[in-house]
This record gives C-alpha cells, sequence and structure tokens, in this order.
C-alpha cells in the first residue's frame, strides 16, 4: 500500500499537469473582464441575458489588474471585453495590440473627444472626484468648532482638521495623482504646491490604493478625505454616515469599454457592446453605481447635480502623464510620503 | 557518478518516480521565476538604486522583516514550548490559537486590529477612551506578528516534539543545572526548527503586502510598492524589478540560515525509544512562559471574535444591529467554496509529496548540486504571492501549455508555493533522524523503496501529515498567488473577500472570511478523524493526532 502510495504520488503531479486542458467558452456567451462593482455586473448580467440571450460571464478586478491581465493574456486571450477603469487605461493596451478595432453604431451619441480616435476603445461613463466626510464624527467634533460642512479641498487646510484627514499616495493611486495634478491645472503650480504643504499638516497619512480611505472614512477612523464619488456611494449605500460633496473646478475620469483581440466570442462582444451604450442600459448603470453617463439623454446619478452643473477642471491628461515624476518627486519631497 | 548511476539500475521504478517528480517541480519552480526576472530590461533594473522612494521601501523592508521575524521566532518557540513541554491545561486552545490566523485569509487580521484599536477602536476609544494612532510600523510590526508567528510553529513545534528527553536527563545526570539542560542540550537540537521557522516566517513578512497595504500608513514597503506599481500604474515592468529586488534580501536570509545551522549535527531519532516525562525549567520561568501564551492567545481571540460579531452585524463598525443578509449573499457564492476546498486539497496532496521528496533528496541522496537544490527548494516561499501567480500566468498561460483560466494552473501554481512550506518541515525533521537505522535496514537487505517506505515513511508520517494540513490550509486562504491566474469558472472564495473589502463591504467581507474559516477547519476536523481510522486500521499504536 504504503509502497503504492510513494509510486503514485509523483505520478499525479506530472498527470495533472496536461489532463485539463483549456476550457473553450461555448458560443452563446460573453466573457467579461470588469472594473465595475461586483453589484453592478450582478444585474447587468441578468438584464444582458433577458435582452440577448446570452450567457455573460465576468470577472471584477480593479482597472490596473483587469489591464495587466489582459495584457499576460495577449497572446492567448481569455476574455472578450473589458469593461470599466479610465480611458487612460485603455491607451497602452492598444499599443500593445491587446485590443481589437471596433467602432459601435451607437457610439454615435457619445460626443467624439471620449472615444479613440481609431476605435480601438469607446468611452460610456464619467465618474468624478469628490470630498468625502464622516458625518457623525463631523457633527461631534468639527461643527462645535464653528465649521460647515466642506464644500471643497480649501476648507479642508483648516487647522480644525489636523490629524483627521486621510489622503490617498499620487505615488501608488491613480485617483490621488489625478487629484494633485488637478490642483496644478486649476490652481497653477506654485499654488498647487503650497495647497499641498497645507493639506499635508492635516493628513495623518496617505494610502496606497485610491478607494481604501473610503472605509477608513465611512468607519469613522478618519474624518474626511477625496475620492472618486461613484466609489463613494457604495458605502452610503449600506447605509453609512457618509457625505460626498462635488466641489467646483473638481477631477474627473471617462471610463471605457473594448472588445479585446482575438476575442473567442467576437460577434457576441459587439452585441455586447452595442447594447451598453443605448440609453437604457446607460441609465441603469447610472442608477446603479453613480456614475455618470456620457450620453446626454441619460439623467444623472441620484443625489448628485446634473453634469452641466458640475464645473469640472480643465484636466488634460497628456500634460498629466509627461509631468508625473516631477509631480510625484515634489509630492514625496513636501509630504515625505 | 558511477555508483549513483549503478543504484540506478538497481532500483529503476524508485528511481524515475524520483527523477521526474524533481525534474517536474524544478521546472515549475525555475521557469516562472525566470520569466519575471527577465521581463524588465537591465536598464529597468539600473533605475532601481536611483528611485529613493524605492531604496526606502527596501530598508524598510528589511527592518520589518528583521523585527517581525524575531517576535514571530519567539512567540513560536514560547508557543511550542509550552504544548510541547509544560504540563498545563488549556494546550487545545494554544493549538487552536496558532491555527486561526493560517485558516484565515491575509489582511483581515488588519482589518479587525482597526476595528479594536483604530481611531474608533472597541477598546482604545469606547473602552479606554484614548485615541491611538496605529497606523505606521508599529501596528504593522504587532500585526505581522499575529499573522505570521503560526508559520514558525508549525516548524518549530514538528522539531521540538522530536526531541528525545533522554538527553536531559543525561545532561542533569552528569551534573548540570535545569538552564545548563535547556540552553547547551534542548535549544541546540530545537535550532532546525528555529533557523527553518525563522526563515518562513521572514519570508512571509517581506512579502506581504495585506497587511501593510491596511496598516502602514506611510511606511513604504518593497511588495506594496510592487503591487501598486501594477494596480496603479499598470505598470508590471516596474512591478517585476522591484519583486526581484526582493528576492536579495531572501537570498541573505537563506545564507543566514545555512551558516547558523553549520555542518553540526542534529540527531536524535536513533531508534531507541524513551517515556520519560520532560525535565522542567523553574516554576516561574514556566508560568511566564505560559502567561505570554495566554495573554496572546486573548488577544487572538479578541481579534477573531470582533470578526465574528462583524460577519453577524449590518455594517462593520458603525451598526451593530444583526443582519443575516451577508451570509444569503455567500450562499450565493458557494461554487467558490468548492473551488476553494478542491484546489486546496489536491495541491496540498501535490506539495506534501514533493516537499518530502526534495528534502529526502536533499539529506539523503549524495548528489552534486545540492546546495542548488535546497535553494530552489526555498524559492517559490521567496517570490511574493503574486509574482509567483503573475510568473505562471506568463510561464504556463500562452501555448504550448495554454492553461490560463483552467483549474490546473490554479493547482499547480499552489503546489509549488506550498512546497517550501513542506520541504522545510521535512527537512527539519530528517535532520534529526540518525543515518545508523538506515543502514541497518540496508545491511539486512532492504531495497531503497523498503528503506523510504518502512523507514522514513512512518517516522516522517506525522511531519509529512501536519505540514499536508498546514499547506491546505494556506491554499484555501491564499490570494496573493491565485490573484493573477484565476479565470471566470475557477474564481475562488478568498478573491471575492478582496473585491467585498475593495467595494468597501466590510461586515460581507468579515462574514465570507467567517465562512471559510469554518469550513477549513471543519475540513480539519474531517481530515484527523480519518487519520485516526486510518491508524486504527493499519494497526499504528502511536496514531496520535497531528494537532
Amino acid at each position: 500500500m504504503k509502497k503504492l502510495l510513494t509510486a503514485i504520488l509523483p505520478a499525479i503531479l506530472v498527470i495533472s499537469m496536461f489532463v485539463c486542458g483549456p476550457l473553450m467558452a461555448a458560443n452563446e456567451s460573453v466573457i467579461v473582464y470588469s472594473a465595475l462593482n461586483e453589484g453592478d455586473m450582478v444585474a447587468l448580467q441578468k438584464k444582458f441575458k433577458e435582452d440577448t440571450g446570452i450567457n455573460l460571464e465576468y470577472m471584477v478586478f480593479s482597472a490596473g489588474e483587469g489591464s495587466a491581465r489582459v495584457l499576460a493574456e495577449a497572446k492567448a486571450p481569455q476574455a472578450d471585453i473589458f469593461v470599466g477603469g479610465s480611458m487612460e487605461v485603455y491607451a497602452p493596451l492598444k499599443t500593445a495590440g491587446a485590443l481589437h478595432q471596433y467602432r459601435s453604431p451607437n457610439a454615435k451619441d457619445i460626443a467624439p473627444e471620449y472615444s479613440d480616435p481609431d476605435g480601438y476603445w469607446q468611452g460610456w461613463y464619467m465618474g468624478v472626484q469628490s470630498i468625502i466626510y464622516n458625518r457623525d464624527r463631523f457633527k461631534e467634533e468639527i461643527a462645535p468648532k464653528g465649521l460647515k460642512p466642506p464644500e471643497g479641498p480649501d476648507d479642508l487646510i483648516n487647522p480644525a482638521y489636523k490629524g483627521l484627514l486621510v489622503g490617498s499616495n499620487p505615488a501608488t493611486a491613480g485617483g490621488g495623482y489625478i487629484f494633485v495634478a488637478n490642483q496644478i491645472f486649476t490652481r497653477g503650480e506654485k499654488g498647487a504646491w503650497d495647497f499641498i504643504t497645507a493639506l499635508n499638516k492635516n493628513i495623518d497619512h496617505y494610502t496606497k490604493g485610491a478607494g481604501d480611505v473610503i472605509s477608513l472614512v465611512a468607519t469613522g477612523e478618519f474624518v474626511a478625505s477625496y475620492a472618486w464619488a461613484h466609489d463613494s456611494y457604495n458605502s452610503v449605500k449600506q447605509g453609512y454616515p457618509l457625505e460626498i460633496v462635488i466641489p467646483q473646478n473638481t477631477a474627473f475620469e471617462v471610463g471605457a469599454v473594448a472588445v479585446i483581440e482575438g476575442a473567442h466570442n467576437l460577434q457576441n462582444a459587439k452585441i455586447f457592446m452595442d447594447w451598453l451604450l443605448t440609453k437604457e442600459i446607460g441609465q441603469i448603470n447610472t442608477d446603479l453605481s453613480n456614475r455618470y453617463s456620457l450620453r446626454s439623454d441619460v439623467s444623472p446619478p441620484k443625489g448628485l447635480p446634473k453634469v452641466e452643473d458640475i464645473k469640472v477642471s480643465d484636466y488634460d491628461r497628456q500634460k498629466a502623464a509627461k509631468m508625473k515624476d516631477m509631480v510625484v518627486k515634489k509630492f514625496s519631497q513636501i509630504t515625505g510620503a | 557518478m558511477r555508483r549513483t548511476l549503478r543504484r540506478f539500475g538497481n532500483e529503476p521504478v524508485f528511481n524515475m518516480a524520483f527523477f521526474i517528480l524533481i525534474l517536474a517541480t524544478l521546472f515549475l519552480i525555475v521557469y516562472p521565476v525566470w520569466r519575471v526576472i527577465f521581463y524588465p530590461s537591465l536598464e529597468d533594473y539600473l533605475a532601481f538604486p536611483q528611485n529613493a522612494r524605492w531604496l526606502k521601501a527596501l530598508t524598510n523592508s528589511m527592518v520589518m522583516m528583521v523585527l517581525s521575524m524575531i517576535t514571530c521566532s519567539t512567540l513560536a518557540f514560547l508557543f511550542s514550548y509550552s504544548i510541547v513541554r509544560l504540563r498545563i491545561k488549556g494546550k487545545a486552545l494554544f493549538r487552536f490559537i496558532t491555527l486561526l490566523p493560517i485558516v484565515s485569509p491575509p489582511f483581515i487580521v488588519a482589518l479587525s486590529y482597526i476595528l479594536l484599536f483604530g481611531r474608533q477602536g472597541l477598546i482604545t476609544n469606547h473602552l479606554l477612551g484614548v485615541r491611538l494612532n496605529i497606523y505606521g510600523w508599529q501596528g504593522l510590526w504587532a500585526v505581522q506578528t499575529i499573522s505570521f508567528f503560526p508559520y514558525a510553529y508549525a516548524v518549530i513545534e514538528g522539531v521540538m516534539r522530536n526531541i528525545p528527553e533522554n538527553m536531559e536527563y543525561a545532561a542533569r545526570n552528569l551534573g548540570a543545572g535545569k538552564w545548563r539542560a535547556f540552553w547547551d542540550v534542548f535549544f541546540p537540537l530545537c535550532r532546525p526548527g528555529v533557523a527553518g521557522g525563522a526563515m518562513i516566517a521572514a519570508i512571509s513578512v517581506l512579502a506581504d503586502f495585506g497587511n501593510p497595504s491596511m496598516i502602514a500608513g506611510n511606511f513604504h514597503l518593497l511588495p506594496i510598492e510592487a503591487y501598486m506599481q501594477m494596480v496603479g500604474w499598470y505598470n508590471m515592468t516596474g512591478a517585476a524589478v522591484l519583486s526581484t529586488v526582493l528576492l536579495i534580501p531572501t537570498f541573505a536570509i537563506f545564507l543566514l540560515n545555512r551558516y547558523w545551522l553549520g555542518s553540526r549535527a542534529y540527531t536524535t531519532t536513533s531508534g531507541k525509544e524513551s517515556f520519560l516525562p520532560p525535565q522542567s525549567l523553574p516554576k516561574l520561568v514556566e508560568w511566564t512562559v505560559f502567561s505570554i501564551c495566554l495573554i496572546v492567545s486573548i488577544f487572538v481571540l479578541l481579534v477573531y471574535g470582533v470578526l465574528l460579531v462583524g460577519a453577524f452585524s449590518k455594517t462593520w463598525g458603525y451598526d451593530w444591529s444583526l443582519d443575516l443578509s451577508n451570509f444569503a449573499q455567500i450562499y450565493q457564492k458557494r461554487k467558490l467554496l468548492f473551488n476553494s476546498l478542491e484546489y486546496a486539497a489536491i495541491s496540498s496532496v501535490l506539495a506534501s509529496s514533493a516537499g518530502f521528496a526534495l528534502a529526502f533528496l536533499v539529506e539523503r541522496v549524495k548528489l552534486p548540486g545540492k546546495k542548488i537544490l535546497d535553494f530552489l527548494a526555498v524559492l517559490p516561499g521567496a517570490v511574493p504571492g503574486i509574482f509567483l501567480g503573475l510568473g505562471f500566468a506568463l510561464a504556463l498561460g500562452p501555448p504550448p501549455f495554454a492553461l490560463t483560466g483552467t483549474p490546473t494552473i490554479m493547482i499547480v501554481a499552489l503546489s509549488i508555493w506550498n512546497i517550501p512550506t513542506c520541504y522545510n518541515a521535512n527537512r527539519a525533521r530528517l535532520q534529526q533522524i540518525s543515518d545508523s537505522i538506515e543502514q541497518a535496514a540496508r545491511n539486512l537487505g532492504a531495497s531503497k523503496c523498503k528503506v523510504v517506505s518502512g523507514i522514513f515513511f512512518p517516522i516522517l508520517k506525522r511531519t509529512i501529515l501536519s505540514s499536508l494540513m498546514l499547506s491546505f490550509l494556506r491554499s484555501m486562504t491564499c490570494l496573493s498567488v491565485v490573484i493573477f491566474i484565476y479565470g471566470v469558472s475557477t474564481t475562488v472564495s478568498t478573491i471575492s473577500v478582496l473585491s467585498l473589502v475593495n467595494s468597501g463591504d466590510w461586515s460581507g467581507a468579515a462574514a465570507f472570511t467567517s465562512v471559510i474559516i469554518t469550513v477549513a477547519f471543519t475540513s480539519m476536523g474531517i481530515f484527523k478523524l480519518a487519520e485516526r481510522i486510518f491508524s486504527i486500521v493499519s494497526g499504528d499504536k502511536h496514531g496520535r493526532s497531528t494537532y
């Protein structure tokens, strides 16, 4: 028996390496890599099946992990669609040849500046950056000092917030970088660094991920921070005492969708993209996730102002990418983070 | 060489099996790591020293490694000593404590720690009325100690249990005091365990990214920088550079470990059984050891107690009213749990057989290049999990293997990741077994097969089984390795916990975690039961359970 065991065990290792072949997806399905939220995907999956009869299978990642995975699989793609995440993520994927050229007919309803000029990816929603604060802790500790709830980043440099803020680090978090770069675009370089220096006095520490601050504020570990409005809204839905404020001149991201090059279910992938860009689905996505649709005929997220009423900044994405090293270095000098 | 060949010819089945296993394992260890190391160009590596932030992260990683390694192995030693040597009640509790952190997914300890000791902490704020700042290296140190001492414990305990009492009796009879017998006889015999345990702890600390990302504040560490290069900046090259740099301290630990052990002999199992009660230390010392273990145990219980409470409450850390909806959500995802179980079961069997074979080869077979083999066997534990995963995605994903998204790649990666755990435990135990038993058996005409199955396997059975169990639990709760290789149909439960944490649903994450812990303990119970039945059937009188 034991002798048999010693012979069998090595054999298992070798055999198991070769037995299981790659799983081929069935024809009536589409496989989606998603940087949207899990809950949203469950709803979209159900709706897509109802509308088209096609099974949608998905995996949820952060935008960075998702794109890294699409890149890693470029030679043997496993998914048909990559959806969600800022359009900056999609540009390198296009360069690496990981995306399939497809212009959806429904893209005509979306302003052309939100799509790839060569048709490799299509922007379809917009997320805005917000100031978030914990209602309970604000009431207990800040309001008694005679302060009004924050309306923008400038309100957060008040010494009353000393040690009560948390931020995300521009060196590691995409959202954190957009926040800092946006200060440069809106205040000029000198004004931006003066602001960061002042804000830094109140910030306890900088988290690695852009979304890490939300739960820290929601649970009351810290009083306020900056984060994406749509991500923060998840915690509001769960019942945390979290307030979302969209300040003037706030930064925004454009979320995109693309068909993956070499998709096994190419036809279904195209059907999915057309479907996603319709008014009905745009509205559903906005209601679910608090993200703005890029279609003008979709109403804004509940509790958030209309997109025309938000004054977003003139965020120059190309310039932002170019000055990243400089900004991160300077930020690090000022904050020691 | 000729002798080796002749031996090979004598026992072809045995040797072939070994040979194939070794080759397969080595290929699967070297190739993924190689893919990661050579992903960046030379210029990318040369840019590293110019990045002050990364250099700081490297220094910080080293500091944390040393600090946490010391506390982890000290605590592990104290726990082992209490469990193996002290005649006390409550050992079952201590054993349970050493398992909890292993069966829970990473970053959960940090999450509970924030809830207990943070600004709104149940203990610090609500009980003591203070607001502590826990975000920094001190908080991280505490959390890492709790998270990783069980890994060191698993190795140290295995070695300590097998140190016979008669050596200390001999020392005492020759006039040595209690301390002398402890330091000059008992402790040196523990060395392979302490060294192996410290190494596992150090490597786990070096590669840890779950805890620091929650609690380290502005304290930068290398794995976090690497991870964030990828998820924050989509920069795979930078990530690969940083994780390769992590290999340097790992290599240093490895050399240190081997140097400290040196070429001394740690043989204690010579075939003579002894049934003496263990030698004691002065009462005061024993009580101190016991108290430390008890305090740590209470601390760990608090951490997990709070997790359980959070799982049943509406919103983590805010609204504590009872709410079962978290569990309804998990029921929907039960398939993920079955996936976890399946991959963990298969990969732990593979890892423990490979770990045993490699340890046997390094310790008992005359081979050239043994040191390289030794290094390779601990290497997978030294690469940060996420890059081991990335390495597998790069190595086995594309044709000719084309394994992306299959259960096979999950199982292979988890197996390889667990080899160091099993290898270290087996090797430490093998170092205790005298050559004379093997020689006696060979002289009596036993074949190599017979020596392995009749002598080493029975002696090592408990080590093999305990490392099998450990691998199983590690695989159940592994996140970093699988994050790059799971596919649509091979998603596992820890991935879901991560996505719950990321979407701010800490209660849901706590609920899923407590389900994972329950499932892990249940399967361990079943395993123990099966082991007992097996030992009764095979008439093994000493068939005590592993834990």
